[in-house]
């Protein structure tokens, strides 16, 4: 196979980027053989030469030259094994690996001169496939006196690789722990939820894998997750990343065999000579680390729809696997053999969501990429509106997907334009109430727990003032914010001009709604002080693709929820009915009284019509699901959990179905579309409207 | 020129559209209820990967719902980005139609029909009503659907 017709036209940027590898990789080989030659571990260049190989492997196969591909794949075993082995390589695999550079290198120059590459020779390549054995056994031996706790690892659930990773950690100068932190609300409150527990945590240690938990294995909590770590960090300073207890730490190593420790440190001494061996873990890190180095910089614009292409194709292979998956089991239940299919099964897993944290970053955008058109929004505006304004954007360097981000930039360009527009004063009238003469309009964002990006934007003007929309709309005046929010986002309040000034507001709003909480199943909320400004927050979910999400029945159909958004899972005991509160019950939470819904009559409107029914509301001893809903915890019976899962989330783009309440739907491998739904939209617009006399088609608005 | 009509039957009457906007046809064996959409949604089925909303015809036409059965069909409609499914009593004949064979429909029927007949065929003996598909999909997001 040649590098000719069709892939002629990315020949020369192919020759340029592995030219550039090759010498790299001949610099990390020639510093590799000396290191062999004294006897020491050269993980660096290893892990160099490693990259270079892999890199050569990759661009090879796209321009499909077989024989380059063929050499740098047995060179790349190899190398793999001798970087988990800490950089060392048997003396006798060093001229093997130069030889296949060398042939790399020649068939590189034929393709340059317009010829085809020839063959890989034979004999080579089987050399090269035999070093991987070899580089095995000459490797320290991994001495199994530090065994891995088992049942603390979860190590059924952990893939071949994760394991050794943290078998890797305990043989090595770092210890491996698994950390267990337990969310709550007023965790959550204090900003410290699974996702910044990732992220500190990250700090101090390299986490191999995060395990929710919930039921027996979360120790009395109802959710909880196991992070399971190679660290150096002391138990105190872990703990303390999670907001102490009921956090806990304890050793992965088995209790048995710790006290045969010397072995480990004696083979950790010998390989950290020269140079400190890095844990396993951080090769695939360090290989997605910098891809723009490795690339040269270089960017790729790429249409949007093949993105979506390829998620298509990894959603049904995602599909795919769960459906293998249950068959396995069913096969395991039957009493056949399945083991290695189970480990297949385990490292396919491992696979796919390697796959899909690929495909997905490249649809993540920058949020100040986003952005960067609002400046020049507010340019255009101090020209029209005569007002003098500054904007100041905060929005840090999280990224979100494209599909978010096209769908909430017309809604910040509402929120941008109503600001100056209608909320800013002129400048004499700023003066005259003592404010400065300049506007302020401040954008901040950061992502947030859950996969969510907090938004706000905050304005210095003059409030909303909630006398004259209540009178543009028609309405009584609203007594809390939310409620003039709600009035503010009225369909109809748009078109009346007039009324649209003196309240300042109101201009689109419903737009602005639509997209945030309709389409991205987000979350809006205002703040407003009369002649001080307002704030408008925003929280939409940074991608729309894959979720982990609880699998949950409730009245006969299974439904998901995103893992993300539950805080906490319960068992219903007893619930108290308050009076005159129409099919809502409290149940007692750590303390504070919690409402209790029932999701079977939020889903099924007969249900909810029918008062005999209603009056039934939750049955006892069902579990529900505490999810916030604008701010406040509210619990949503359930009939039956059925466990947890990732899937994929189609969302539902048809205006018939596109409603508030259903994030998407996904395939659980049953052949029928299964609901995603979002408690906490779902539970405010249906439950918002309480109280008020139904408009047809009104409780879903 | 005749043109390749898809022929299905509703509550006994037969209905048909150009079966170059049909995509195909599945049988159905229930599908996804979507809280609080339309009432003439019948819901969510799954067509090659592709989540569709059907809509359940004899909702959209004001007829009584009907028994299951394992003749009803969805017939599965393109309609510019969208696809959209229609469930039928049965859908069994593809046909060629005269265009000459093509009527306006009375204005009675008109009227009755909310716009979803946009005219009527003559087919030997039999009388086929060719529906305007965008119409009778509807556009209405749930939350400005009157039926709802």
């Amino acid at each position: 196979m040649t590098a000719s017709g069709e892939f002629a036209e990315f020949l020369p940027a192919y020759l340029a980027e592995v030219d550039e590898l090759l010498a790299s990789a001949q610099k990390d080989l020639l510093a590799v053989e000396e290191a062999v030659r004294r006897g020491a571990a050269q993980p660096r260049a290893v892990r160099e030469l490693f990259r270079a190989v892999h890199t050569l492997k990759g661009l090879s196969a796209m321009v499909d030259v077989e024989p380059i591909v063929a050499l740098a794949h047995w060179m790349e075993a190899s190398l793999r094994l001798a970087d988990q082995a800490g950089g060392r390589l048997p003396e006798a695999s060093v001229e093997p690996l130069v030889e296949g550079l060398r042939a790399i290198e020649q068939r590189v120059r034929q393709l340059g001169a317009g010829k085809p590459a020839s063959p890989a020779p034979v004999g080579l390549l089987e050399r090269l496939e035999a070093l991987g054995p070899q580089v095995l056994e000459s490797a320290p031996r991994r001495t199994r006196a530090v065994a891995l706790d088992v049942e603390a690892a979860f190590a059924s659930r952990l893939t071949p690789s994760e394991r050794e990773q943290l078998e890797g950690g305990l043989s090595g100068d770092q210890r491996a722990v698994r950390l267990d932190f337990v969310p709550s609300a007023e965790r959550a409150a204090k900003g410290l939820t699974i996702n910044t527990v990732r992220e500190r945590v990250a700090k101090l240690s390299d986490i191999v894998k995060v395990l929710p938990l919930s039921g027996a294995a979360a120790a009395g909590a109802s959710l909880a997750f196991a992070l399971l770590l190679v660290t150096r960090a002391e138990d105190a300073a872990l703990l303390e990343a999670v907001g102490g207890p009921p956090a806990t730490v304890r050793s992965l190593a088995a209790a048995a065999l710790e006290e045969a420790e010397p072995v480990a440190s004696v083979a950790a001494l010998a390989s950290g000579g020269v140079d400190t061996p890095a844990p396993p873990l951080a090769l695939d890190d360090a290989l997605n680390d910098e891809p723009e180095a490795r690339r040269g910089g270089g960017l790729l614009r790429v249409e949007v729809s093949r993105l979506d292409e390829a998620m298509e194709w990894l959603a049904a292979l995602v599909v795919n696997r769960s459906r293998l998956t249950r068959a396995v089991a069913a096969l395991t239940q039957a009493g056949a053999p399945t083991r290695e299919l189970v480990a297949i099964l385990q490292e396919n897993g491992r696979q796919l969501r390697d796959l899909r944290s690929a495909i997905l970053r490249l649809r993540m955008v920058r949020v100040g990429d986003v952005l960067e058109r609002l400046p020049l929004l507010v340019r255009g505006l101090r020209r029209t509106t005569g007002k003098a304004v500054r904007l100041e954007l905060d929005v840090g360097d999280a990224e979100l997907d494209k599909a978010v981000a096209d769908r909430l930039l017309p809604a910040l360009v509402h929120l941008v334009r109503n600001a100056v527009d209608h909320a800013l004063e002129l400048p004499e009238e700023r003066q005259a109430l003592g404010k400065p003469p300049e506007g302020l309009v401040r954008l901040t964002s950061h992502a947030r727990a859950g996969g969510q990006l907090e938004i706000t934007l905050r304005d210095d003007g003059r409030g909303v003032d909630a006398k004259a929309v209540a009178k543009a709309a028609n309405a009584p005046v609203p007594e809390s914010v939310d409620a003039l929010l709600d009035l503010l986002c009225r369909p109809g309040l748009s078109t009346r001009q007039e009324a649209t000034r003196t309240s300042g507001r109101g201009m689109g709003m419903d737009i602005v709604r639509r997209i945030v909480v309709e389409q991205l199943g987000g979350e809006l909320r205002m703040e407003t002080r009369k002649g001080a400004g307002t704030t408008f927050s925003l929280r939409v979910p940074l991608t729309v693709t894959l979720l982990d999400a609880i699998v949950f029945e409730c009245a006969g159909l299974k439904y998901a929820v995103a893992v993300g958004t539950v805080e906490e899972l319960i068992d219903v005991g007893s619930v108290v009915r308050p009076a005159g509160v129409d099919g809502v019950g409290l149940v007692e939470r750590r303390g504070a009284a919690v409402p209790l819904v029932s999701l079977a009559r939020l889903l099924d409107p007969a249900a909810r019509r029918a008062p005999s029914e209603a009056d039934a509301g939750p049955t006892r001893e069902c579990k529900a699901l505490i999810v916030r809903q604008r701010g406040e915890p509210v619990a949503f019976a359930v009939d039956r959990l059925l466990g947890q899962q990732e899937i994929v989330l189609r969302p539902l783009e048809d205006p018939l179905v596109r409603v508030p309440g259903v994030a998407g739907a996904t395939d659980l491998g049953d052949g029928r579309p299964t609901l995603v739904l979002d408690l906490g939209a779902l539970g405010a617009a249906h439950l918002g409207r309480r109280g008020r006399k139904p408009r047809a088609g009104e409780w879903v608005s | 020129m005749s043109v390749l009509h898809v022929l299905f039957k509703v509550d006994g009457t037969e209905y048909a559209m150009p079966a170059a906007d049909v995509v195909q046809m599945e049988s159905f064996t229930g599908a996804t209820p979507v809280p609080g959409a339309p009432a003439h949604v019948a819901g969510l089925v799954q067509v090659r990967g592709r989540v569709v909303p059907v809509v359940d015809a004899r909702a959209r036409f004001g007829l009584p719902a009907g028994t299951p059965s394992l003749d009803w069909r969805v017939v599965v409609g393109q309609l510019g980005e969208r696809t959209v499914g229609l469930l039928v009593d049965s859908a069994r004949e593809v046909l060629k139609l005269d265009p000459r064979t093509i009527q306006p429909p009375p204005p009675m029927v008109v009227e009755g029909a909310k716009g979803f007949v946009k005219a009527v065929a003559q087919v030997g003996p039999r009388l086929v009503m060719l529906i305007d598909f965008p119409r009778v999909v509807g556009e209405e997001a749930a939350d400005v659907d009157g039926q709802g």
